[in-house]
């Protein structure tokens, strides 16, 4: 009885043991566990047994199944680990397969470029304001300074929108600056990104539509000095070049006085190249310190009160950061174009 | 301006000052300087040849052969088909191997059977202007074999390159405020001023005159306030002389014969234009006047011209002999034989001449200086210098009568105030009052001391006071650009700086970009603000009110768009040819003249313009897979981001733009708003709009959204809700209903029927088909009930289907139970 035990658990085991999966187990748990098995044939068996045998071979028959099922599921647990050990090969992986695209869209070159500026004015203590695209004469020309006969107005410059010459297309970003006096009190500091309009011929470097960034600071004290270490700070952030230089020559602007034209030391070369047309220097924005006639304007007295004010373009900007060779693009609404940034 | 730095010799000693110095402080202290370069650069490649003799061509009549001493001992041989050429002439010859501009290379050649070793040169041959008859002779004396332009005095200039003139271009614009530096006289006045040398002196005083009656001149109009009218005589109209010649060329001028030389020398030399007219072709007196309406005219370049009163003309009596400060009449051009003639110099008005010179396309050198209101005093300077400058060329000048002074003017010289303190404060610099005076008079004021010890009474001369100087402030500018603004020291600002405003509408803007630019997958462009004629002819928009420009960029851009959607529309189609879908969106403004400001200004419309077109759907499409549903949901997805509120859709009412389609357009609000205007609107393009714009095979939707009503919406705080601790049930509803019954107030209904346990709604399908019949429409719910308190049962889910059931049928629509 014993011997038959001992085989039984043997036999088990061996075919436990060269069990490969799950079904070959299952087939081991229901010859000797399972009903109708080895187990419960021995079990059934024992009615017909004399009584003094009952017991032994009732706990026999438990302690076989028992060991069977630890057999089994040592087993389990041994292919679960190969299986496990097996997935973590590395059969089947490319690593140069690409991953799945992620598509977006994208912002406009001049938003982004835009964004950049603004976020170093604002850095800075300045203020990003708005203004209105179609303006009024008096704000576009009168209160900067520009006088009824300046060439400025001239048809071929200026888009009107009536014939009473009332109101017309802003022809810089210039006129918040009378906005700006007259919403806040100095000392502020303020910025204007926006859309400008001049009625000119297209071509590559012109645009009868291009864009400005104007700026504008009034305090007490304010002097020329203030100007060049605003401009050439927030440049080298711009620009994104630590030692960029500037330099100031003389410049005309109605509503500035003295007025300027800020170079910067060309950022692509160190002895000229074709964007500095060999000079060294680009031409990078108009400014200068704020005209009496232009503070009064805006309510400001400049006796107590002066300021500084500068604009460029930020079409051109744009254009020599990216290598753009054609201004057009920028309103062309070409996907070809956009998906580019 | 083209300025000759040779000219500027005249006026100034230049010693020690290159034209690369001169160019470069200029730049610095006065006007930009665009280009600094030779002057005839072919002068330094030719040589000074001499002729030792001159025959004819054995084979030819009109050819001469002429053996030419080029100062090597070997005289060549040179074929020449001048007229003027001759034995003893000095002359300037291109070698072989010589390139001449227009890189005419020259080569040993054979003409008509006889060698050419050479070319002597005809004055445009070398770049000299249009000369062309004839060789061009040079003066005796000089150093055969040299190089022409040495041999005639050469400049050296950047990079050891010598040329007989260097010319300085400066950028017009940079002149607009500076009526005083369109000569070279000015030019030459600054240089002084920058370097602190002496100007030579320059005789502007008339020489006496005869007796005789002045010339009558009558001025009828207020375009002109000075006339002074000086005959002449005595004058030979003769070649000028080279090196004249050559000054002019330099300054951009061609040279013609004396007379038109003298005038332009003049102008060129002081800013003052001025005209010489044939003194016997003039039959009465001059009259200045305007021009009639319709009043016509021949100008000297032979087109006649209609006019108008804005135009104002030099008369001799009734008869038009010029366009006042444009350009002579046809008729007024001087006889070669002429022995009078009519000196007029002008102070014209600066609009009056811009506006006739820039209608008829015809801006000239006299134009664009007496557009920048010149000195009134210069008229009879320039009249003096054009007589003394005749005497200075050997003409044999006689004056017969007094010029005549026409005219009301007033010097506009002034005083002006300057307040050391003023300029120190303005460009933060250490000046003492006594050096700013200093350094005004180097720049040719008139300096004297002022009411108290730091002012200065600064007395500003009348080239210098039409226009640009006139307040304090223009002399710190003086001051600051004389010393150089690099001695400028940098200073950090310093004064208190409020925090920002927070600009609601800024921050707005960018969320909205960066959701779209991201996970919508749009496309951020940027568009005109002209909309075509013929693109809003196309979307059925022309009609509707618009600001117009009156003078536009070209015919059909008149209209500024009332909003940005049409601009987005009309570039759809360009893009569609690349590839089969397109998401573009905009944000930007529109403006609306039906609704004026209290100027009159029109209304802003800021919006975010989005347009989505795709192929159509397949039949086996979700329901939503349309562009109209997918557009409406970037909208929700952008409203939801920026402002955490959900739209409410409703059909809109009242006039549509043309390119809405007229029974598919959405506008959504947001109902915890209040009564406003809607925050978006998503249409379905019109068909007719899209068979204009070829978009008839696509699905176009197109959508706004208002900047200014979105950003007035407020941000709902969000506080947290418990987690829930039982689990929900998941439910399918679908309903049937009439097509007219809104998915709004079904899910109301449903939403009302779980008695608050309804968590999640969510809409999985749309169907209408043949077994529902027409007119009917099936639509099936995600519903997700779950209680705070308990885990629901399947009771709990029949008795919510049972009330579901019953509202709908109070809404006539059916439960489907399947």
């Amino acid at each position: 009885m014993n011997v038959d035990l001992d085989d039984h658990l043997e036999e088990a085991r061996r075919r436990i043991a060269e069990a490969a999966d799950e079904a070959a187990l299952r087939a081991v748990e229901r010859a000797y566990v399972d009903k109708g098995g080895v187990v419960a044939e021995m079990l059934a068996s024992i009615p017909g047994l004399p009584p003094e045998d009952r017991k032994a071979v009732g706990v026999n028959a438990n302690r076989l199944k028992t060991a069977i099922q630890e057999a089994l599921e040592a087993r389990r647990s041994e292919l679960a680990d190969a299986e496990l050990e097996a997935r973590r090969g590395a059969r089947g992986f490319d690593p140069t397969v690409p991953g799945t695209p992620q598509r977006r869209g994208s912002l406009h070159p001049l938003t982004q470029l835009q964004r950049h500026v603004e976020d170093v004015f604002t850095s800075m203590g300045y203020l990003v304001l708005d203004g209105p695209e179609v303006e009024l004469d008096e704000y576009n020309f009168q209160k900067l300074n520009i006088p009824a006969d300046h060439p400025a107005r001239e048809m071929q410059d200026t888009f009107w929108c009536d014939r009473d010459q009332h109101l017309v297309l802003r022809t810089h970003t210039s006129p918040v600056q009378i906005r700006a006096m007259e919403q806040l009190e100095p000392p502020f500091r303020t910025i204007v990104p926006g859309r400008v309009f001049r009625n000119e011929e297209l071509d590559a470097t012109h645009s009868h539509t291009f864009h400005q960034v104007e700026g504008l600071c009034v305090a007490e004290g304010v002097a020329v000095g203030h100007l060049v270490m605003t401009l050439r700070t927030a440049l080298r952030e711009v620009l994104m070049k630590d030692d960029l230089d500037v330099r100031l020559r003389p410049g005309y602007f109605p509503f500035v006085e003295p007025g300027f034209e800020l170079d910067v030391r060309c950022p692509f070369c160190a002895d000229g190249c074709r964007i500095c047309k060999h000079t060294t220097w680009i031409e990078f924005c108009g400014c200068g310190m704020v005209h009496p006639n232009v503070l009064r304007a805006g309510g400001i007295d400049p006796e107590r009160f002066s300021g500084f004010a500068f604009g460029f373009g930020l079409d051109r900007l744009a254009m020599m950061w990216a290598a753009i060779d054609d201004v057009r693009h920028f309103l062309e609404a070409d996907l070809r174009f956009l998906e580019q940034f | 301006m083209d300025v000759s730095y040779r000219w500027l010799q005249r006026h100034v000693d230049l010693e020690g000052v290159s034209p690369g110095d001169l160019a470069r402080e200029l730049t610095l202290h006065t006007a930009e300087v665009e280009d600094l370069r030779p002057f005839a650069p072919a002068l330094g490649t030719v040589v000074v040849g001499h002729v030792v003799s001159r025959e004819r061509h054995p084979d030819a009549d009109k050819l001469s052969l002429c053996r030419v001493d080029v100062g090597n001992g070997d005289p060549l041989q040179i074929v020449c088909g001048a007229p003027n050429v001759d034995a003893r002439q000095n002359v300037a010859v291109a070698t072989v191997g010589a390139v001449l501009p227009g890189d005419f290379k020259i080569k040993k050649s054979k003409i008509r059977g006889v060698e050419s070793r050479g070319m002597i040169c005809s004055e445009r041959e070398l770049g000299l202007g249009e000369e062309h008859d004839g060789i061009w002779v040079l003066p005796e004396g000089l150093s055969v074999g040299a190089p022409v332009a040495e041999a005639l005095g050469s400049i050296e200039g950047p990079g050891g390159v010598r040329a007989l003139d260097w010319i300085v271009e400066i950028d017009n614009k940079s002149l607009t405020h500076r009526p005083d530096l369109w000569g070279h006289r000015g030019i030459a006045a600054e240089v002084a001023a920058i370097r602190g040398l002496p100007l030579k002196p320059l005789d502007l005083e008339l020489p006496p005159t005869g007796d005789g009656a002045p010339f009558p001149v009558r001025i009828e109009t207020a375009g002109c306030s000075r006339y002074v009218a000086l005959p002449i005589e005595g004058v030979q109209v003769t070649r000028s002389p080279d090196w004249l010649r050559m000054l002019l060329l330099a300054a951009g001028q061609r040279p013609l014969d004396l007379l038109v030389d003298v005038s332009n020398f003049v102008m060129l030399d002081l800013g003052q234009p001025n005209h010489l007219f044939d003194g016997e072709a003039l039959r009465s007196g001059i009259v200045v006047r305007d021009a009639r309406p319709g009043e016509r005219m021949t100008t000297l370049d032979g087109t006649e011209r209609e006019l108008g009163p804005e135009d104002m003309l030099i008369c001799d009596g009734d008869e038009p002999v010029a366009l006042a400060g444009v350009m002579g009449g046809e008729g007024s051009k001087v006889n070669p034989g002429t022995h009078r003639l009519l000196l007029e110099v002008a102070s014209f008005h600066p609009v009056t001449v811009r506006r006739t010179a820039s209608r008829l396309g015809l801006r000239s050198s006299a134009s664009a200086r007496f557009e920048k209101h010149l000195d009134p005093t210069l008229p009879g300077k320039a009249a003096a210098h054009l007589v003394n400058f005749l005497r200075e060329l050997g003409q044999d000048v006689r004056l017969p009568a007094p010029p005549t002074d026409a005219g009301d003017w007033t010097d506009p010289a002034r005083t002006v105030r300057l307040r050391g303190a003023r300029v120190r404060s303005l460009l933060g610099v250490e000046l003492s009052t006594a050096e700013i005076g200093a350094l005004l008079e180097r720049l040719h004021f008139g300096v004297a001391p002022g009411a108290d010890a730091d002012e200065l009474a600064v007395s500003i001369p009348s080239a210098r006071a039409t226009k640009d100087l006139s307040i304090e402030e223009d002399l710190v500018e003086e001051v600051g650009r004389l010393i150089g603004y690099d001695r400028i020291p940098e200073q950090a600002l310093t004064d208190a700086v409020h925090p920002m405003a927070r600009d609601e509408r800024r921050v707005l803007v960018r969320r909205v970009q960066d959701r779209l630019s991201g996970g919508a997958r749009f496309h951020e462009a940027r568009t005109h603000t002209f909309l075509p004629a013929e693109l809003a002819a196309a979307l059925g928009v022309a009609d509707e009110p618009y600001v117009r420009v009156v003078n536009p960029a070209s015919e059909g851009l008149e209209r500024v768009r009332r909003g940005v959607v049409p601009s987005l529309l009309g570039r759809l189609e360009t893009n569609l040819r690349e590839r089969p879908e397109v998401r573009l969106f905009e944000i930007g403004k529109g403006y609306r003249p039906e609704v004026e400001g209290d100027r009159g200004q029109p209304a802003e419309v800021h919006e975010v313009a989005l347009v989505l077109a795709a192929p159509r759907p397949g039949p086996g499409a979700r329901f939503d897979a349309g562009a109209q549903a997918r557009l409406t949901g970037v909208v929700d997805d952008v409203v939801r981001t920026v402002r955490r509120r959900e739209l409410t859709w409703s059909r809109a009412e009242g006039p549509l733009p043309g390119w809405a389609h007229p029974g598919r357009t959405a506008v959504g609000a947001v109902a915890e708003a209040g009564e406003g205007p809607p925050v978006a609107l998503v249409t379905e393009l019109d068909p007719v709009a899209a068979r204009r714009l070829g978009l008839e095979e696509h699905d176009v939707a197109a959508a706004w959204i208002a900047v200014d009503a979105l950003a007035a919406v407020p941000i709902p705080r969000s506080w947290f809700q418990p987690l829930p601790r039982f689990p929900g049930v998941k439910v399918d509803v679908a309903l049937e209903c009439p097509e007219e019954l809104a998915h709004a107030e079904l899910a109301a209904a449903v939403e009302k029927a779980g008695k608050g346990l309804v968590r999640e709604l969510e809409l999985f399908d749309l169907y209408r088909g043949e077994n529902l019949g027409a007119g009917r429409k099936s639509l099936a719910y995600h519903v997700l009930l779950q209680a705070a308190d308990r885990t629901l049962t399947d009771k709990d889910c029949a008795r919510f289907l049972d009330r579901v059931e019953r509202a709908a049928g109070d809404l006539g629509a059916r439960l489907r139970r399947e």
